[in-house]
C-alpha cells in the first residue's frame, strides 16, 4: 500500500523527493489534499493551446537575475512552521530539492510595477518586500508543459505592502507552489487569473502574523482537462484578516477543484477570516469540486466560508432575452458578472482594463 | 408584415415590440442597471438596422426618464434590481418599458407590492406612453389601479379564459359586487 510520507526532521529530503519523483511521480491520490488533482494520471488534451504572451508594453520586466548565494529556502522549516498536517505540500518538497532558487530584492528596484516572467527562468523564486512602499509584480506562469513543480517565495517584511497579479495562461502542464509569509502589519493582494489550461495546480500557502491583511482572488475560467487550486492560510498571531474569493467557469469537460483550509492558531484571537467558493458549470461533461476546510482553536475569532456549484441560472437568461437581449449575449454578460469581483480587486487600472479584455475574449 | 409571435424566440418577440413587466423581476448581481438598460436598447437597434446608441444621448434619455419615475442616478449604478425594494423594481421595469417603447406591453400585476405613492409614479409612467399606436394588457386583482389607468376594456378572467367583457365600468361593477357572480357565470 502507498501510505503518505511523513516528514520528520532526520529524513533525508533529497531521497524522499527521487522516490515520490521518479519511482512513484505523484502516486498521491490517497492523500485528501491531493485526490482531486490527479496527478497520478497524464491529463491531456487534444485541444491545441495558443501562445500567451503578456502584452503591457508600459510594465518593466525583471530580466538577469543572477542564482542567489545563500538558498533562503529551509528544507526543514515545514516541521515547526507550518500547521498542515500529515504530509508536507509534495510541491514545496519537490520543486526545492529539483530546482535551485533564486532571490528577487523587489525595493533594489525603482519600477512600482514589475512584471515577472516565469519562462525566463527554471528556478524557483523567492520574492523579498521589506519597505513600505506599495509595489505591484506581475507573475506570468504562462505556456509551460513542466511537471516538476516549482516554488515561488513571496516574504513581506514587517509593514511591507505588495500587489500580486499572476497569469496562468495556455499551460498543458504547470504545477506551483505559492508561499506568502507575512510579518506583523504587512499587506498581500494577490489575484490569479487562470485560463486555457490542460492540467494545473496552485498551491496557495500563507501565514499571517499579527494585524495583517491577505486578499486572495482567484479567477479559473475556459479550461480543459484538471485544474486545481488548493490553499491553506494559517493565522499565527492576532488580528489579522484574510479574504479569500475563487470563481470558476467550467465547461468542455474540465474538471477544476477547489480546496482550501482557513487554519487559526490558539493565540490568534481577534482572527477575520473570509473564504468563498464558486463555481459555475456550463455544461453537462464539466465537473467542479469545491471543498472549504475552517480549523480554529482560538476562541474569539470570526470565520466565515461559503462555496456554491450551480448552473447558469435559467430565469436570468429569459429576463435578458425579454428584454431583446439575446442568448448568446445574455450567456457572456452573466458569465462576466459571476467573476466581476475577482477582476475588481485588481487596484491598477491599466492592468485591470487589460485583465477585463483578457476575459471578454474568453467569453 | 405580418409575424406569428409565437414562431419567435423570446428576444425576437421583445425586440419585435413585446414587453412584460414582471411580477417578480429577476435580481442580476454583477450587472449594472444602466449597462443592463444601454444592452437592451442597442440589441432592439441592431434588430431595427440602426446604429447603436451614442452615449451622450443614452445618458440624457435615461437621465429623463428616471427622474420622472424618481429612481436616483445612484441606483442606476446599482446592480440591476439587487437589493431593491418592491416598489423599486416595480419601478425599474417600468423604466425599461419607457426606454424600449414597445408597441404591446404586458403588465403583470405590476401594483402588487406597492405603496400608495410607487403606484402613482408607476401608473404615471404607463400612461406617459399610452398613444394610439401601442397597447397595454394590464393584469390585476385591484380596481385601484385602474383609478389611476382606465382601461379602453375590461377582460375577467376565470379558470384560464375570458368569462365577461366591457369597459371600465365592469372593473367598478365588480369592485361593487365581487366575483362571486362571475363565479355562476363561469361554472
Amino acid at each position: 500500500m502507498n501510505t503518505a510520507v511523513k516528514l520528520d526532521s532526520s529524513m533525508d529530503i533529497s531521497n524522499y523527493s527521487e522516490k515520490v519523483l521518479l519511482n512513484n511521480p505523484f502516486e498521491n491520490f490517497k492523500l485528501e489534499n491531493y485526490k482531486y488533482a490527479q496527478l497520478h494520471k497524464n491529463i491531456s488534451s487534444d485541444v491545441s493551446l495558443e501562445h500567451y504572451e503578456i502584452d503591457l508594453s508600459s510594465i518593466s520586466s525583471i530580466k538577469n537575475l543572477e542564482l542567489s548565494d545563500a538558498l533562503d529556502i529551509d528544507l526543514h522549516s515545514y516541521l515547526n512552521k507550518w500547521n498542515y498536517k500529515n504530509t508536507d505540500s509534495y510541491f514545496r518538497v519537490n520543486s526545492i530539492s529539483e530546482r535551485s532558487s533564486i532571490k528577487i530584492d523587489l525595493d533594489l528596484f525603482e519600477e512600482e510595477i514589475l512584471h515577472l516572467d516565469l519562462s525566463l527562468f527554471k528556478e524557483n523564486i523567492q520574492i523579498n518586500k521589506v519597505n513600505e512602499l506599495q509595489k505591484t509584480i506581475i507573475i506570468n506562469s504562462s505556456n509551460f508543459s513542466d511537471h516538476i513543480p516549482r516554488s515561488i517565495i513571496l516574504n513581506l517584511s514587517k509593514n511591507a505592502n505588495l500587489n500580486v497579479i499572476h497569469y496562468s495562461i495556455s499551460n498543458s502542464k504547470s504545477f506551483l507552489y505559492f508561499e506568502i509569509n507575512q510579518q506583523n502589519n504587512s499587506n498581500v493582494k494577490f489575484i490569479t487569473f487562470q485560463s486555457d489550461n490542460i492540467h494545473t495546480r496552485n498551491e496557495f500557502f500563507s501565514s499571517l502574523e499579527e494585524n495583517c491583511s491577505l486578499d486572495l482572488y482567484g479567477l479559473n475560467i475556459h479550461n480543459h482537462g484538471v485544474n486545481d487550486n488548493y490553499s491553506f492560510i494559517q493565522h499565527m498571531k492576532p488580528s489579522s484578516q484574510s479574504r479569500e474569493v475563487f470563481k470558476s467557469i467550467v465547461n468542455n469537460g474540465a474538471v477544476t477543484n477547489f480546496q482550501g483550509k482557513i487554519y487559526v492558531d490558539p493565540v490568534a484571537q481577534k482572527t477575520d477570516g473570509y473564504q468563498m467558493s464558486r463555481s459555475l458549470i456550463l455544461d453537462n461533461d464539466s465537473k467542479a469540486n469545491n471543498k472549504p476546510e475552517l480549523e480554529i482553536y482560538a476562541d474569539d475569532v470570526k470565520c466565515s466560508h461559503g462555496s456554491t456549484v450551480s448552473k447558469l441560472n435559467q430565469d436570468q437568461v429569459y429576463y435578458f432575452k425579454s428584454r431583446g437581449i439575446n442568448e448568446e449575449q445574455a450567456l457572456k454578460i452573466l458569465q462576466k458578472a459571476f467573476l466581476v469581483e475577482t477582476l475588481e480587486a485588481i487596484e491598477n487600472s491599466q492592468i485591470k482594463e487589460y485583465s477585463y479584455n483578457l476575459l471578454e475574449m474568453r467569453l | 408584415m405580418e409575424k406569428n409571435l409565437l414562431d419567435l424566440d423570446v428576444d425576437e418577440r421583445a425586440n419585435s415590440g413585446l414587453f412584460l413587466a414582471f411580477q417578480y423581476p429577476m435580481e442580476i448581481p454583477g450587472v449594472q442597471t444602466s449597462f443592463f438598460l444601454k444592452t437592451a436598447i442597442n440589441s432592439k437597434r441592431k434588430f431595427l438596422g440602426l446604429p447603436e446608441v451614442d452615449a451622450l444621448e443614452f445618458a440624457k434619455l435615461i437621465r429623463s426618464q428616471a427622474e420622472d419615475l424618481g429612481i436616483s442616478s445612484e441606483m442606476l449604478k446599482r446592480d440591476l434590481n439587487v437589493n431593491y425594494s418592491g416598489g423599486e423594481k416595480k419601478k425599474q421595469e417600468i423604466l425599461q418599458m419607457s426606454i424600449l417603447k414597445p408597441d404591446m406591453a404586458i403588465l403583470d400585476e405590476t401594483d402588487s407590492g406597492l405603496d400608495i405613492d410607487a403606484l402613482r409614479i408607476v401608473s404615471e409612467g404607463v400612461n406617459k406612453l399610452r398613444s394610439e399606436q401601442n397597447s397595454f394588457l394590464v393584469i390585476t386583482h385591484y380596481q385601484r389601479l385602474l383609478n389611476y389607468i382606465k382601461p379602453d376594456y375590461v377582460h375577467i378572467i376565470a379558470d384560464g379564459r375570458i368569462v365577461k367583457s366591457g369597459d371600465f365600468t365592469l372593473a367598478l361593477e365588480l369592485e361593487e359586487k365581487g366575483y362571486e357572480d362571475i363565479s355562476k357565470i363561469a361554472s
